[in-house]
């Protein structure tokens, strides 16, 4: 009944609906700096067909997929996270494509190009790292960092921005990069700690350039073609590679049931190509090409994953294992940090204090209250092993099985952190009490 | 806003609808016609077509066991038992109810002087007054980071002069103090009309018996005026309670809204907490729009006290003159900030960690002039569909609420005003799932027509129309409806002929509220829109603003919008106008 | 109340004249009214007469002119220090406050103790019957008791004069008979100089010392009521208080010819005014066979105790009472009757 009516409605405006013809419709995370010039040179190239882009998010675009996978309409999906492509794979809403193009690095940093299984083929590359506003820097007197570790200094302290992982696909590679780098329980130390550091949590990737690029915040955790395309629009702002970073590709993969497969197909083609590979290097893009001969046109000081010393011997990102706990690390971040921040940081604080006290003057009880401090802040509420367990992967993934609902744990593992970094900042004050 | 035009007004209120209200006690009709039966059942089917199966098929889950689909409240418990949804609950009810406190701040002055008083520009204040409702997203908020925020105008000055910040854009004060500015135009609005309406005679009777200044508007003024007051501090804190736009900008997650939102868009989780936030959120406007009604019952003084004193205003002295305009531009210049650094953003080169921009350019909206004349075609048709929509089903249930009584009829507003609380996103994830299933002949998902953003957006939009359409219709007297049935009208050619050309003015009010709040709309439009070339201004903006570049581009795309709504609201108080004076009911 | 009123207090205005832009409103306005006088501004409506009422609580402001309370110019005065009680025509009794909070509402502006309050408040209600009433709200009232208690609301505190705006209006006609009694021996009773604006000869008449005719912003007579009913100074006051034939004419030696033909002898020592014109009541002329005016009835009324004929003479109706006894001949539309007026009675009056 209900679908009757729907459909009789839908009638009267079917008209205006478009031709399917030579329409490639991509939903992407790219922006429309990214998307225009690459989308004009395809329409170029590739004379009557068009490109239809669709602008979400990496994680709305995945849930739109998802909603509307009954009677798909969308050709592609193109996106910089591979753990986004890993999720869409998981739930067979990709199908399989070997590009034909020839010329394409099968490795970028020490990652793999294209999906071992084929369902998605990276196009650019893209490295992690921090970003600051020069400008904020000057004013404020304060250092300009190198390494992640770097962040968790305390004159960085309320002056850091970061968006969740759970909202933001780069982010989370950004994490797991480092979960993967230095190991799940110190690399969530170093997360922890930088953490403390922050000024804010954004909901958006883009929350953080944005902040950076306004001055409202000094230093932002980004990908690096916010901050090569900030700078291309004027902003006052500089961008470094830590060591632990990852050089990812962003991705393009043919949706399942693609209206459109042979344009789909066409635009890969095209992407890979000399000319779409070109087409990345323009100032609002500002992708490192996946195709090694394309850096010869770039310009000078322009990032070479295939050359540059600091780009050579790069984490391997295992996109498996971050597949795996993507939903566990994703609301771990959440619940210890995101909606923790003040207890964090309040610990943070004081710790900062006891810090500087004991540089000044030594005091081995403070120092170790303090170590204390630091390892109650570190703790997890799980191991590695049991995020990547099934009980807690079908926890998130409403799987058939009767498991702990998604609440609990939530609940579980935000208490957790309540308690550890309460306990913490009262061990600091009490090493703080000592130091004065 | 000329004053005698909102008089009749754009007051989104909630109105108290029982029977007794009815303007001749009594007078309720009490014959069913099979006219009003199909409208009623019309109104009703569309009701549950776009409004409350989609919603259903998002909330059900809410009601299910995880794994087994089993029905069961216990992810309600869960609910209670979640620190962190138990916090967010009451930072939003504290939010909410300090918005309110602050809009009123904000509202209250403007109102009372530019309807109690002779005040040049009085018409012009509340145009202004208006403005604050049509906020583009985002390049608002990055508008008000940049003149409020930590290193913001303001903040740089100060540090620079005085050595100290002032933190109005941090955390839960930040979303206040941005929510107080955005939607203090509702209850300026509904409490303007209400102190219209009081007879001037009722505060000269309390000056002749001593009392003046702040006594008199606090004994008299504000108790009169108070269920416009209500209404309009109801709707806001709904709105707020409700809104998911202005506390994530301001990266405040730790409130209900937000938190529905967030769950709701992650991929990867599964989980029906973010649906169980998002029935907590319809139930509390529910709630609160019960309440306000039943604090409300009885009380409408304004409109049933007329008398011999007339609504003529008092004057002010030179000294209360000066007091009174330092006052309305102080507010006037805060409520207009946003607007005001949008407007500097749009021709700003660079602005960054500096009080103002580092030059000045024309470059941004050469860019997006191109590109913007599809989004604003898109908008004008969506906003003015939408708003017709809007009009004529808050117009038919005002009518059937207010002159019949089929049973049911309550349903019917309840239903139309629960659509203020439902999420912009659970409504654009509910239309995914209930229509991108129908396939129309030719292959076509129903759901990728741009008419179904055009209806979402009229859902969303409905409730501020039906009250307008209450308000308009409460000022008509049976007795005219009876004339005209006593001289041979049957009741379709009565409502034709007599109440719709009478009630012109309060739908056409109706009409602007919803269509200059349709065309900022965004929650739902992002889920919806699938094509550029159906994209209204608001998905033009949201996409610039995920750029670096596309930021002073952003903010003259939101420069157009604002003008484009402020232009045809000008327009449509214009007609709203014309059609009162023709009927002689300015003076 | 009645035993603390103080002294009554006289109201002067002089030379007042007010404007609203353009729009000239009350056009030099000299006026004084006795302490404990009961006196009534009339006029018809525009004439300026709520104005001036609303000038002298300070709802309005002269441009030029005083207005002396008790010979003191209260012009610098705002409506709140004033003292003057004023019962408005719509009684803007508040909604949101029962009769008692309305009552207190003015002594509670001038924060007497909450004792004192409530027993002034009982004495008020209690001096127009409403005592039972004090907890009901306004809406839940007659029209009549409502007027009662915007009445109460005002002398509750004492002012020095009570000004009433078309108090009756909003009344039925029987209503209005006895509550103007009440007004009146309310008035009395505490001696308070009082205003009361109307347009109704009838309920000026019945309850004021004084009457002020209002006219085009101008005070055209001041009298008692008998002054100008019998002695109108103008054709617009003799017009306005009562019935009037008003016929043109002129005098030429002597004798006054209506315009028609008719003659009447003027007697010794009357002075015409230039462009006057004949005035007189219906209940002084009387039908007879002969008279000067002679004419066709062309309607007839029975009004109880009298009879009213219309009579056309030359182009103008005349309006004759003739008293009705019972088994008393009367005469049929279309008879030609004369009208005898005695001299005495007839009045020559200019604009």
């Amino acid at each position: 009944m209900l679908r009757a009516i729907v459909v009789a409605l839908g009638l009267v405006f079917a008209a205006t609906a478009s031709a399917q013809g030579g329409k490639v419709t991509v939903v992407t995370s790219f922006s429309k700096d990214v998307t225009d010039p690459i989308r004009k040179a395809f329409e170029k190239a590739v004379p009557g067909t068009t490109l239809e882009v669709q602008n979400r998010n990496t994680n709305a675009g995945v849930k739109f997929l998802e909603e509307t996978k009954g009677n798909n309409q969308v050709d592609l999906f193109w996106a910089s996270a591979p753990d986004a492509f890993e999720v869409l794979k998981g739930k067979k809403l990709l199908d399989a494509y070997k590009p034909k193009a020839t010329g394409i690095a099968e490795k970028v940093g020490s990652y793999p190009v294209n999906d071992k299984d084929g369902f998605y083929s990276g196009f650019a590359a893209s490295g992690y790292g921090i970003m600051w506003n020069d400008r904020y820097v000057k004013a404020k007197k304060l250092p300009t960092p190198k390494e992640w570790q770097d962040l968790a200094q305390a004159p960085y302290y309320d002056h850091v921005s970061i968006s969740a992982p759970s909202r933001s696909g780069t982010t989370h590679l950004t994490i797991e990069t480092i979960l993967q780098g230095e190991g799940w329980d110190k690399g969530w130390r170093t997360v922890k700690e930088i953490a403390g550091n922050l000024h804010q949590v954004t909901d958006r990737s883009f929350g953080v350039p944005e902040a950076v690029n306004s001055g409202q915040v000094g230093y932002g955790i980004v990908i690096d073609f916010f901050a090569f395309s900030s700078q291309g629009g004027g902003f006052p702002v500089k961008f470094v590679y830590p060591s632990v970073t990852t050089l990812v590709p962003a991705n393009i993969g043919i949706v399942a049931n693609a209206p459109n497969r042979a344009g789909a197909e066409a635009f890969i083609e095209f992407l890979l190509s000399p000319a779409g590979q070109e087409t990345l290097l323009e100032a609002t893009i500002r992708r490192l090409p996946v195709r090694p001969a394309t850096y010869d046109k770039a310009p000078p000081d322009y990032p070479n994953p295939f050359k540059d010393k600091n780009l050579q011997g790069l984490l391997t990102f295992n996109a498996e294992l971050s597949e795996t706990r993507n939903a566990a690390v994703d609301v771990l971040f959440d619940q210890l940090i995101t909606f923790q921040l003040e207890p964090l940081k309040a610990a943070t604080r004081t710790l900062h204090e006891v810090e500087a006290a004991l540089a000044k003057k030594d005091n081995a009880q403070a120092r170790a209250l303090a170590k204390e401090a630091r390892d109650l802040i570190a703790a997890m509420p799980i191991t590695d092993a049991q995020a990547a367990s099934p009980e807690i992967r079908a926890a998130f993934s409403g799987g058939k099985e009767k498991t702990a609902r998604q609440a609990e744990l939530e609940q579980q593992w935000a208490a957790f952190a309540k308690d550890k970094y309460t306990a913490a900042k009262a061990k600091a004050d009490e090493a703080l009490k000592l130091v004065r | 806003m000329s004053d005698h035009a909102a008089a009749h007004d754009p007051s989104v209120r909630f109105a108290d609808t029982s029977p007794s209200r009815t303007p001749r006690r009594g007078g309720t009709r009490v014959a069913h016609s099979p006219g009003q039966i199909a409208l009623a059942l019309a109104i009703a089917l569309f009701l549950i077509v776009f409004l409350v199966a989609p919603v259903a098929t998002v909330a059900y889950v809410a009601f299910t066991e995880k794994g087994t689909g089993a029905p069961t409240l216990v992810n309600f418990l869960d609910f209670a038992r979640t620190d962190l949804f138990v916090r967010s609950f009451w930072n939003s009810v504290y939010v909410s109810a300090m918005t309110v406190v602050w809009a009123s701040v904000l509202a209250l002055p403007l109102a009372y002087l530019t309807t109690r008083f002779e005040f040049r520009g009085a018409a012009l204040v509340q145009t202004l007054g208006f403005l604050p409702l049509i906020m583009p997203p985002f390049v608002g908020a990055v508008a008000m980071q940049l003149l409020f925020g930590r290193n913001g105008t303001v903040n740089l000055l100060l540090d620079e002069w005085f050595d100290f910040k002032i933190g109005v854009m941090e955390g839960l004060n930040g979303v206040i103090f941005l929510q107080a500015i955005h939607y203090f135009p509702f209850i300026l609005i509904n409490l303007s009309a209400a102190l219209r309406n009081i007879d001037r005679a009722m505060e000269e009777a309390a000056q002749n018996l001593g009392s003046h200044g702040f006594r008199l508007f606090r004994r008299i003024a504000l108790p009169l005026a108070m269920p416009g007051y209500v209404a309009g501090a109801s709707l806001v804190f709904v709105k707020v309670f409700d809104d998911v736009a202005s506390p994530l900008l301001l990266n405040v997650k730790e409130m209900l809204a937000p938190q529905a939102y967030l769950r709701i868009t992650s991929i990867g989780i599964d989980d029906p907490m973010g649906y169980v936030i998002s029935v907590v959120l319809i139930a509390i406007a529910v709630v609160t729009m019960w309440g306000s009604a039943r604090v409300l019952k009885g009380k409408d003084y304004a409109t049933v006290q007329r008398g011999g004193g007339g609504l003529a205003r008092r004057r002010l002295t030179r000294g209360q003159s000066a007091l009174a305009y330092a006052v309305v531009l102080l507010v006037l210049a805060l409520v207009l900030a946003p607007h005001v650094g949008l407007l500097l953003l749009s021709f700003a080169t660079v602005w960054s960690f500096s009080p103002l921009p580092d030059g000045y350019t024309l470059a941004h909206y050469a860019r997006v002039l191109g590109d913007s004349s599809t989004y604003i075609k898109n908008t004008l048709l969506y906003a003015g569909l939408a708003a017709a929509i809007d009009v004529a089903i808050g117009g038919a249930i005002a009518y059937l609420v207010l002159r019949t009584r089929l049973p049911g009829r309550q349903m019917l507003d309840w239903l139309a005003g629960a659509a203020l609380a439902v999420p912009g996103v659970v409504l654009g994830i509910g239309y995914l799932r209930a229509f991108y299933g129908v396939t129309l002949p030719g292959g076509v998902p129903m759901a990728t027509l741009w008419i179904m953003i055009v209806l979402a957006i009229a859902i969303r939009r409905l409730p501020y129309a039906l009250r307008a359409a209450y308000a308009a219709l409460q000022q008509i007297s049976v007795s005219l409806e009876e004339a005209a049935e006593n001289l041979g009208a049957t009741k379709s050619r009565t409502v034709r002929r007599v109440v719709i050309p009478l009630m012109t003015g309060g739908l056409l009010a109706g009409f602007v509220t919803s269509f200059a709040t349709a065309a900022v709309e965004l929650s739902a439009v992002l889920m919806l829109v699938q094509n550029n070339s159906d994209a209204p201004l608001s998905y033009g903006l949201y996409v610039l603003m995920q750029t670096p570049a596309g930021r002073g581009a952003g903010a003259a795309l939101g420069v157009i919008a604002v003008v484009i709504v402020a232009i045809c609201m000008g327009l449509s108080q214009l007609a709203i106008d014309r059609s009162q004076r023709n009927r002689g009911l300015d003076i | 109340m009645s035993g603390t009123m103080s002294k009554a207090v006289s109201i002067d205005i002089r030379g007042v004249n007010l404007s609203y832009g353009a729009t000239r409103i009350l056009k030099g306005i000299d006026l004084s009214i006795r302490p404990g006088e009961f006196f009534a501004f009339l006029g018809p409506s525009g004439c300026g007469k709520t104005t001036l009422l609303r000038l002298i609580a300070g709802f309005a402001q002269a441009q030029t002119g005083q207005v002396l309370l008790d010979g003191q110019d209260v012009a610098g005065l705002p409506p709140w220090k004033r003292d003057v009680g004023m019962v408005f025509q719509s009684y803007a009794l508040w909604p949101h406050m029962t009769v008692a909070k309305n009552v207190a509402f003015g002594l509670e502006e001038r924060r007497l103790l909450r004792r004192e309050i409530n027993a002034k408040v009982a004495e008020a209600l209690e001096l127009v019957g409403l005592a039972a009433y004090a907890d009901r709200r306004p809406a839940q009232l007659s029209g009549g008791q409502q007027q009662r208690v915007a009445v109460a609301r005002t002398i509750a505190i004492e002012p020095k004069v009570l000004l009433l705006d078309e108090p009756l209006s909003n009344l039925d006609a029987k209503m209005r008979v006895s509550v103007r009694r009440e007004l009146r021996a309310l008035q009395q009773r505490l001696g308070l100089t009082t205003i009361f604006v109307t347009h109704d000869q009838e309920e000026a008449n019945t309850i004021c010392d004084r009457i002020a005719v209002m006219e085009a912003g101008t005070i055209r007579q001041v009298g008692t009521p008998m002054e100008l009913y019998e002695r109108p100074d103008n054709l617009f006051v003799a017009g306005f208080l009562g019935s009037a034939n008003i016929l043109d004419g002129k005098a030429v030696n002597g004798v006054f010819e209506v315009a028609g033909g008719a003659r009447l002898p003027l007697p010794g020592g009357v002075q015409v005014p230039a462009g006057a014109r004949l005035v007189f009541r219906p209940q002084h002329a009387a039908l007879s066979i002969t008279g000067a005016l002679r004419g066709p009835v062309v309607h007839r009324e029975f009004l109880g105790a009298t009879v009213r004929y219309g009579v056309r003479v030359a182009d103008s109706e005349i309006l004759v009472d003739a008293p009705f006894q019972s088994g008393s001949d009367l005469h049929a539309v279309g008879d030609t009757v004369g009208i005898a007026l005695p001299s005495e009675r007839a009045l020559y009056l200019a604009a």
